[in-house]
């Protein structure tokens, strides 16, 4: 369990270091991520600790988001002024990303 | 009253109770969600940013107070960005014979989020502010932050909207599949994945397995097209 949070812990500091140094432009744990995939995808397999600490982070994502999240807070004031805006900018964004992809995936299978 | 107002002078000094009410909050809003059957409604992660946003407010704790503490919890974010690889890895096998159409809906989806969200609040008469957040939303929230930073914009308010477009589209994502007559596990579970990132993906597999693979595939794919594209499409619509 520790040794898969170490190796994920290696990969998000890589991820760092190669965001700070070579591509600013990307975050860090984007890289890291890439950085993991690409080594998973070279030893074929996951390793068991890794799954393990992993999935654990995935399936508790939501947790993660939550401090984040609790800002808003900090953006009552213009939150209210643009509510309308906002509110309809997310509802309308949000169901026109999920169906667009679902309708693309079902022509393309269909076709095939 | 004088040993109560100690103890509380102590614990809102640590960072115990920031991390008590995060974790807590959010395991009323798991056992809520529990309770209603799963229903998409009973959003975890709403039902734990409204009992902390209340409390804190309630107690007169400032945010940043409270992110003092939480932040441990928030660093793990990070963490957690770098082991959806993992997923990411797993499904990629199932991603054999299906790349093509996957890699399409992926870029049309992403397309259409930040269009037609930054289209309707410009419409609707946004200022930058709002507006610049609303790029990078569409995201996970880890990389959305990340993105908002190097185009310049509040990394917490994107948080805000990457987490309200994630609870937003694990609410409404039954309807709008059912609606656009979508029915195969790997179509809806890939769908909710590009719109709704990690909170689509938890809702995701909490449904189906296959749909949440499917999904984390596609929140992984989006946030990593996405941290490259949005700067760039950014920088070229300016």
């Amino acid at each position: 369990m520790i040794s898969g949070l170490v190796q994920i812990l290696l990969f998000q500091g890589a991820g760092e270091l190669v965001s700070n140094f070579l591509l600013p432009l990307i975050p860090g744990p984007v890289i890291g991520l890439v950085l993991l995939l690409a080594y998973l995808a070279a030893r074929t397999r996951v390793p068991e600790d890794v799954e393990r600490v992993g999935s654990a982070l995935v399936q508790h994502l939501g947790l993660l988001f939550v401090p984040a999240a609790v800002g808003v807070v900090l953006f009552l004031p213009q939150l209210r002024s643009h509510g309308l805006a906002v509110a309809l900018a997310l509802v309308v964004s949000v169901v026109l990303t999920i169906a667009v992809p679902a309708v693309v995936l079902r022509l393309l299978a269909r076709q095939r | 009253m004088s040993a109560i107002h100690e103890i509380w002078v102590y614990l809102s000094g640590s960072p115990l109770l920031a991390l008590i009410l995060t974790l807590g909050a959010y395991q009323l809003g798991v056992l809520a969600y529990e309770r209603s059957g799963r229903n998409p409604l009973a959003n975890p992660v709403l039902i734990a940013v409204s009992l902390i946003a209340g409390t804190i407010g309630a107690i007169g704790m400032p945010y940043a107070d409270y992110f003092e503490g939480a932040q441990f919890v928030h660093f793990l974010l990070g963490t957690a960005t770098v082991a959806l690889a993992v997923p990411i890895y797993k499904g990629l096998g199932a991603l054999r014979g299906r790349a093509l159409p996957l890699s399409i809906a992926l870029v049309a989806g992403g397309a259409v989020s930040v269009a037609s969200a930054v289209g309707v609040a410009a419409l609707l008469g946004a200022d930058r502010t709002i507006l610049g957040p609303l790029w990078a939303k569409s995201v996970t929230a880890p990389i959305a932050m990340g993105v908002a930073e190097r185009i310049g914009f509040s990394p917490t308010l994107t948080a805000v909207f990457a987490v309200s477009t994630g609870i937003l589209g694990a609410m409404l994502a039954r309807f709008v599949l059912d609606a656009v007559g979508s029915k195969a596990w790997w179509q809806r579970g890939f769908a909710l994945g590009v719109a709704s990132h990690g909170i689509g993906t938890s809702r995701a597999f909490s449904v189906s397995e296959e749909a949440g693979t499917y999904a984390g595939l596609a929140m992984g794919l989006h946030g990593i097209a996405g941290a490259v594209l949005i700067p760039l499409a950014f920088r070229a619509a300016l």
